[in-house]
């Protein structure tokens, strides 16, 4: 229902690797980090930590609230830090898997984007978060292993 | 970063902006109107000589598309990891 909520954003790609192999991109810190973010700390079950520091200053944090192995991981999203209009948890990410032909169908459902609270004065943190981030990432060395691979220095 | 709350109601011009922040070099303040301009959260028009800046209420969809980006970028790197995870671990084509 209301697949184009304001408040959600939805992702899909298709991935030639079994879901098996996805999944474990999504709950193993050392696999995580291969696709996104300098660190991260999971814990993936209901209840566990999940904690991706993107870099230096955009902590991502939450919380897993469904891990389904090779098929679902659900957890609560948001930005440390006191600015922030989404503060950790604020917000809701659902991954699905589903095995197909060509390998895995991944879709990606972020919801619970605040619309009053990002329209009002906080929303140049949450702006200049999400700038960072996309500078993080397009402007980064766009190789699935960046701790094996430190940052090109200019 | 206050100069988002100063426009989003009504326009200001630049240097009017510039004045309620007498801590804040001119520079400084222009560097920051320019990145909030590209960042779509203000826009600027030009009356004469004058440059006026107001928020733009279309920002947020444009976060939004920010987020989407985010996580679209997230996507095509897993992947790519993913992909060369598999092939890793596949049936005698990896690389051990």
């Amino acid at each position: 229902m209301g697949v184009s909520e304001i408040d959600t954003v939805i992702c899909e790609t298709v991935i030639a690797a079994q879901p098996e192999t996805v999944f474990a991109f999504f709950t193993e810190p050392e696999l995580y980090t291969r696709w996104m973010g300098a660190r991260a700390r999971l814990d993936p079950r209901p209840g566990g930590t999940y904690a991706v520091d993107i870099n230096q200053v955009a902590l991502a944090r939450g919380t897993f609230l469904e891990v389904i192995p090779h098929s679902r991981v659900v957890f609560t999203f948001g930005w440390e830090g006191d600015d922030q209009p989404l503060g950790p948890g604020a917000s809701t990410v659902e991954v699905t898997l589903t095995p197909i032909a060509a390998g895995t169908h991944v879709r990606l459902v972020h919801r619970g984007l605040r619309v009053s609270e990002v329209r009002d004065q906080h929303r140049e943190g949450w702006q200049l978060y999400l700038g960072r981030l996309g500078a993080s990432i397009s402007g980064g060395d766009p190789g699935p292993d960046p701790n094996a691979n430190p940052p090109r220095e200019e | 970063m206050a100069i988002l709350r100063l426009v989003r109601d009504r326009e200001y011009p630049s240097g009017e902006i510039a004045a309620r922040f007498p801590d804040v070099t001119g520079p400084a303040i222009s560097q920051h109107l320019r990145v909030l301009r590209e960042a779509g959260l203000v826009e600027e028009r030009r009356s004469g000589t004058r440059r006026l800046y107001r928020a733009r209420p279309e920002g947020l969809a444009e976060l939004r598309a920010l987020l989407r980006d985010f996580w679209d970028e997230g996507l095509a790197q897993l992947k790519d990891a993913a992909e060369d995870q598999q092939r890793r671990k596949g049936s005698g084509r990896g690389r051990q």
